[in-house]
């Protein structure tokens, strides 16, 4: 009985005395913005150069891709510090076979641990499928695909001053009008370093349905819905997104009106 | 000095140099000979040479490679890396189940078998046995830390093939600077096991139960992977034996990072004197008057 009373009281006295070492040392995580934003461009250059040798694309080096990355977890109120899979980067590089759209990056998302190591996958479009074909014709693994890589938990940690505009995107796919006729559009803010903010204006043929200004928070959606009912007959309305903060589509984007309102 | 006295003299000398020698040397001849006498023993030694092959055999048969853990991505056509999935496995299961194996059950089993009173009242003290038999488990400690990783990277490689391994940084690492990062990842798991060792001798001296000596500091290394891996409570990793487990990373990162490996060998040279000094004043104290 006595035995385990000791040990108990022992047991507590260590955890107490982590705690407080722990609460001496500081007690910041070590899994910070700054450290993920040097280490995956640096990882992903070598394993895109990796991957140019495997296509035989000329004229890749880790050193040529001059990727940059910014990275954000959990959204904007969230600061950006700590392990989760919640972490987002975005990512420039420049490969004269591939190029970058029109907002000037690729998304990836990171799922970093509390030691220092992450998993990151990105957008397909830029770094391609699970599989690749090779010079040769073979079927091989994409390295960049889906890839690991461990930073130093003491590495530079002042901030990189990386910034990307976040992309305003038109989420809704169709028109449906509402009791009064009017049409509304789905807009999409996606992550970047300010948010989004911008006008809007909408179109049925010649008819101006009317121009609504949007200013949203980086991860976030907004319905925008205009004053002019639609004209009878109208099958389909463009919407021409200009943004004053961000990256928003080149060019209008036309939706078709659902619902037999016509 | 008459010749008399000097005669006296010489033969207690030669009686103290007697039992000196006869101390912590052959305290720890006989401790290690019990350990070889011992099945469980042998069977760990056995288990840390044989099962890596069929580990690897089995991983590098996968289909789909184990893509959740690190390095396991190029497991089924790298042998380094497969190597090295199964140290990342070793690091945090088996490293602490395979010491605590001997070291949890090495004073426990005096108590088991009631032969404290035999082993004490011949010439070995209390002091002599502790030092003996920490030091037999120790000692066997390394030699299973050894025995597994030269089996793991032999039959890795053997299996997986010796290609160039693409490090934790992406970059390319020679097959021949792979093998060495590789060699000196498993070494540097020594610290680690010499402490989960200390632990497991604390544990075996304080419970006097094998089971607990045993079987404790295989939960314990769960808790502390657990607790190391919340994010709320980081500050405490670099005071986790678990943390030292993971601190070769750096190793195969490009530019190469010691950081974590240093405060490794502090945190488990901090545990292991701790273990070590608890479980020396324990039985100090101890009253032995039964077994």
């Amino acid at each position: 009985m006595r035995r385990s009373v000791t040990a108990l009281i022992t047991a507590v006295l260590v955890v107490v005395g982590l705690g407080i070492a722990a609460f001496a040392t500081g007690g910041d995580s070590t899994i910070t913005r700054a450290r993920i934003e040097r280490s995956l461009p640096q990882t992903f250059s070598n394993l895109y150069a990796q991957q140019a040798t495997l296509l035989g694309h000329q004229g890749v080096t880790p050193d040529s891709l001059q990727a940059t990355a910014m990275c954000d977890k959990h959204g904007p109120d969230v600061t950006d510090v700590g392990p989760g899979g919640d972490w987002i980067c975005l990512m420039s590089w420049k490969d004269p076979n591939v190029p970058m759209p029109p907002e000037g990056y690729g998304k990836f998302e990171l799922n970093v641990h509390s030691n220092g190591c992450y998993t990151a996958s990105g957008s397909t479009k830029l770094t391609g499928y699970l599989m690749i074909t090779d010079k040769r014709g073979r079927e091989v693994t994409n390295p960049v695909f889906e890839f690991d890589g461990c930073f130093d938990p003491s590495s530079d940690d002042t901030p990189t001053g990386n910034s990307f505009p976040s992309l305003v995107s038109i989420t809704s796919t169709s028109v449906t009008p509402d009791q009064q006729g009017r049409a509304s559009v789905q807009l999409g803010c996606g992550t970047g370093a300010d948010g989004c903010a911008g006008t809007v204006v909408a179109k049925a043929g010649a008819t101006v349905l009317g121009t609504q200004s949007f200013d949203m928070k980086e991860e976030s959606t907004k319905i925008l819905t205009f004053p002019t009912p639609l004209p009878a007959g109208t099958k389909e309305v463009a919407y021409t997104v200009t943004p004053s903060t961000g990256v928003g589509p080149s060019s209008p984007s036309t939706l078709p009106v659902q619902n037999g309102q016509s | 000095m008459s010749a008399a006295e000097l005669l006296t003299d010489a033969g207690h000398v030669a009686a103290r140099d007697v039992v000196r020698h006869a101390g912590l040397g052959s305290t720890l001849r006989w401790e290690v000979r019990k350990l070889r006498a011992q099945l469980r023993t042998k069977a760990v030694l056995a288990a840390a040479v044989i099962m890596p092959i069929p580990v690897a055999v089995i991983i590098h048969g996968q289909s789909r490679p184990p893509k959740d853990s690190l390095f396991g991505r190029y497991s089924t056509e790298n042998g380094f890396a497969l190597a090295l999935l199964v140290l990342g496995f070793a690091a945090q299961w088996a490293i602490p189940l395979l010491t605590a194996i001997v070291a949890g059950d090495i004073f426990a089993s005096e108590d088991h078998h009631g032969t404290w009173k035999t082993v004490l009242t011949r010439s070995a003290g209390r002091g002599r046995v502790f030092w003996a038999k920490t030091i037999a488990a120790c000692g066997f400690a390394v030699l299973v830390l050894l025995l597994l990783s030269v089996s793991t990277i032999a039959s890795s490689v053997l299996v997986g093939g010796h290609q160039d391994l693409t490090g934790l940084t992406g970059q390319l690492i020679p097959s021949a600077t792979a093998l060495r990062l590789v060699a000196l990842s498993w070494v540097s798991l020594l610290p680690t096991i010499l402490a989960f060792t200390c632990l497991a001798l604390l544990l075996s001296v304080w419970s006097r139960n094998p089971s607990v000596g045993i079987a404790a500091p295989v939960v314990i290394a769960m808790v502390m992977q657990l607790v190391g891996g919340l994010g709320s409570i980081e500050a405490v990793r670099p005071f986790l034996l678990s943390t030292s487990a993971e601190a070769w990373h750096g190793l195969l990162a490009s530019p190469r990072f010691t950081g974590p490996l240093v405060e490794g060998v502090l945190a488990c040279a901090a545990w292991s004197v701790a273990c070590l000094t608890t479980a020396y004043l324990i039985l100090r104290r101890r009253d032995i008057t039964g077994g």
